[in-house]
């Protein structure tokens, strides 16, 4: 008799455990593991700031409702040394030990490239904000999703923009650097640029870090180039100017790929950083609207009054890794893995850091807003939805100026 | 080498053959890089630890080994064990090709010259076509972790019977007196130069089958990630903190320092770095000469061991 009781008394114990479970509310577990020590700590940082914010905003704002249940958002990070290899066992881990329900993204793209294969094993769905190549997405896997910009689409919105000026520029140079970024850049800006209808009179690689740009800039001169784009690095960009202006030569128009939008760049250029074209793949303005921050201004505010430093596109990306999951969960109205991942494939909203929607292999593709420098002004010229300002082309010549 | 030893050893080999089949997933994905570091710290052993020439060249190899695997399976869809059959071709040609000029320098002069070769070897591939340039290869994936485990555990097999043959071979002999006094050596009938040679290629294979078997698993490699100084200087740690020139020294320095390491960054995720930095500290301080020495010498003198080290070192 004792012994039965003792049973029953399991039973009611565990049944009573079981109701009082689904009234508590729940956790759906973000697994990620990121830079946060080592050589590209500084980048890893953003992820893991912009990953903690928009958790903590989503569930200020009453977390995620699946079905009649509302749940709340936990992270679980770990950090990777910036060492590949620990990188995937940290993420076989959060999928196999921590048992997390859905995974967040790596900064870099080689991390990605390694990483995506434990989501894919695993049939865990993967959002990341940290890789842009599209060797990641070139692979038929299924469950990994990435909203960084593709570096094959880099010039696309300024092409879009040099069909519009008027006169349309005849010829066109293209320079990149010899490392993978650059180099994808180059083989996506060729298509468009012949699809566009422009005579490509130069496409040249230069070797990455190099300082001296005379003999390329000296072909420019000769061959009358009207439009130079460049897919380079900070430094490659300013001596490229610099000895623009010793050489002066000067085309109609130039773009560079990076250093525009940054202050330190304009700072050491001066005035000769006037009408540099470049790009940005985010700008926190109030035109991005968000269901959670408002817009992205807001969310840039919020996130420097957290971290006491501004957020760059990384972090943007990041925070809109997080948005992407929650609104595929909300859409399969369960936090099954495969159910989320054809709700993530199908999902399409605005956000802080643009139009979420993914390809058929689950790359994003966010046109870059086109920037200029404007006297001391940094000016959106054409954005997502077109137009904003007019452009100042031609560029004079430098002892015009 | 006692019976008792033997069983022991067989017995070790026998769990850590088994654990695929009882471990965890990421129990089976550290393993894979623990013994794949235990190889190339193994590996090391047969030129730095042997013949006492500090080499920093041997990521190179194992980078070659990676590339070999790479470029077979992604460029000229060939299996695996072709490109692995290639990658130690390649490992062999430029053992042979650079170890005849570089091993005819010593003690720091050798250590600066290989310094360099991976810092040429990431400048070369990044500009060669066949090799993906700077963008590298992408690998098919292939989900069968137990396959890679039990590969790097024969591999490191493998790699330990090369070095217990060593040492108690006229070929090991030789390398040792190399080590001890390379003039003495000469007199005494070594030709120093083939000796060196064949180490500097016998290391340079077993990194390059560790470098294709990681290739393969990880699916992803470039000239950055192929040709990593830091993963030549992980081995000589480990190789050190074990015990160089002894047959099971560096297999266990690599094994327990990957555990330790392993351990902390997951534990302490974010101050892991700087506990690691603090055990290397702490061992190159109170054994200098490895566990080796640390298992043979402390039932002697007991705790004074540390004492004594600390003292003979003046620090």
């Amino acid at each position: 008799m004792l012994k039965f009781s003792g049973l029953s008394g399991a039973l009611v114990a565990a049944a009573v455990a079981l109701a009082s479970g689904s009234a508590v509310a729940k956790d759906i577990v973000l697994g990620a593991s990121v830079q946060l020590t080592g050589p590209v700590a500084n980048t890893g940082r953003y992820y893991r700031d912009a990953y903690q914010l928009a958790v903590d905003k989503i569930n200020e704002a009453g977390g995620v409702k699946v079905g009649n249940e509302t749940y709340q958002l936990a992270l679980k990070l770990y950090d990777n040394q910036s060492d590949v290899n620990l990188s995937v066992r940290q993420y076989t881990q959060l999928v196999s030990r921590d048992k997390v329900n859905f995974l967040l993204g790596p900064f870099a793209s080689n991390f990605a490239l390694a990483d995506s294969a434990v989501s894919e094993k695993y049939q865990i769905p993967m959002v990341q904000g940290g890789g842009a190549s599209d060797q990641i997405f070139a692979r038929g896997f299924k469950y990994i999703f990435g909203t960084l910009a593709p570096a094959s689409n880099y010039f696309g919105s300024t092409i879009e923009m040099m069909k519009g000026l008027d006169p349309v520029p005849q010829s066109v140079a293209l320079l990149y650097a010899d490392d993978a970024f650059d180099v994808s850049v180059a083989e996506g800006t060729r298509p468009k640029l012949k699809a566009a209808g422009f005579t490509i009179a130069m496409d040249e690689r230069y070797s990455t870090n190099a300082t001296d740009f005379n003999s390329l800039l000296s072909q420019l001169k000769s061959k009358n180039v009207d439009a130079v784009l460049v897919a380079g690095h900070e430094t490659e960009i300013l001596n490229f100017v610099r000895q623009a202006k010793s050489l002066a030569v000067a085309p109609k128009m130039y773009s560079f790929t990076v250093g525009v939008p940054s202050e330190d760049f304009r700072k050491a250029l001066g005035k000769d950083a006037d009408y540099a074209f470049g790009m940005a793949a985010w700008l926190p303005s109030a035109d991005l609207k968000d269901r959670w921050f408002g817009d992205a201004a807001q969310f840039a505010s919020a996130f420097k009054a957290k971290f006491s430093y501004d957020p760059d596109y990384h972090a943007a990306s990041g925070a809109a890794d997080v948005e992407a999951l929650v609104k595929a969960i909300e859409d399969a109205g369960t936090i099954e893995p495969a159910k989320v991942r054809d709700a993530l494939a199908k999902v399409k909203f605005e956000s802080l850091y643009g139009q979420i929607e993914f390809d058929k292999n689950g790359q994003i593709d966010l046109p870059q807003t086109v920037i200029q420098v404007q006297g001391d002004a940094l000016v959106a010229i054409q954005g997502v939805h077109g137009k904003i300002a007019p452009p100042k082309y031609p560029m004079p010549a430098w002892n015009a100026r | 080498m006692t019976a008792l030893r033997i069983i022991l050893i067989l017995a070790a080999l026998a769990v850590l053959a088994a654990v695929p089949w009882f471990g965890s997933d990421v129990l089976i994905q550290f393993g894979i890089n623990a013994l794949l570091l235990a190889v190339l710290a193994q590996g090391w052993n047969i030129i730095g630890g042997y013949t006492g020439y500090a080499s920093f060249g041997n990521s190179v190899f194992y980078g070659l080994g990676s590339y070999g695997v790479a470029i077979a399976m992604v460029q000229w869809h060939l299996p695996f064990a072709v490109g692995l059959a290639f990658g130690v071709v390649l490992a062999v040609a430029f053992a042979v090709l650079l170890g005849i000029p570089v091993l005819r320098l010593r003690g720091h002069y050798f250590a600066i010259a290989t310094l360099a070769l991976a810092q040429v070897m990431t400048a070369i591939v990044s500009n060669v076509e066949l090799a993906g340039q700077n963008i590298g290869l992408v690998l098919p994936p292939l989900n069968n972790d137990r396959l890679f485990y039990e590969l790097s555990l024969g591999l490191l097999v493998l790699v330990t019977l090369t070095v217990f043959w060593l040492t108690r071979s006229r070929f090991g002999f030789g390398l040792i007196a190399i080590r001890e006094n390379e003039e003495g050596a000469e007199v005494m009938g070594v030709n120093t130069t083939l000796y060196k040679t064949l180490a500097f290629a016998l290391s340079g294979v077993f990194s390059a089958l560790a470098g294709g078997i990681h290739a393969y698993w990880v699916t992803f490699i470039d000239p950055e990630s192929a040709f990593d100084i830091s993963l030549n200087v992980k081995m000589i740690i480990m190789a050190v903190f074990g015990g160089p020139g002894t047959v099971l020294g560096p297999v266990v320095g690599a094994l327990s320092l990957s555990a330790i390491s392993e351990f902390l960054s997951s534990e302490v995720t974010s101050v892991a770095g700087l506990f690691f930095g603090i055990v290397v500290v702490a061992a190159v301080v109170l054994m200098p000469r490895g566990l080796a020495d640390v298992f043979r010498r402390f039932r002697k003198t007991g705790w004074r061991y540390f004492a004594e080290n600390i003292r003979a070192h003046r620090l």
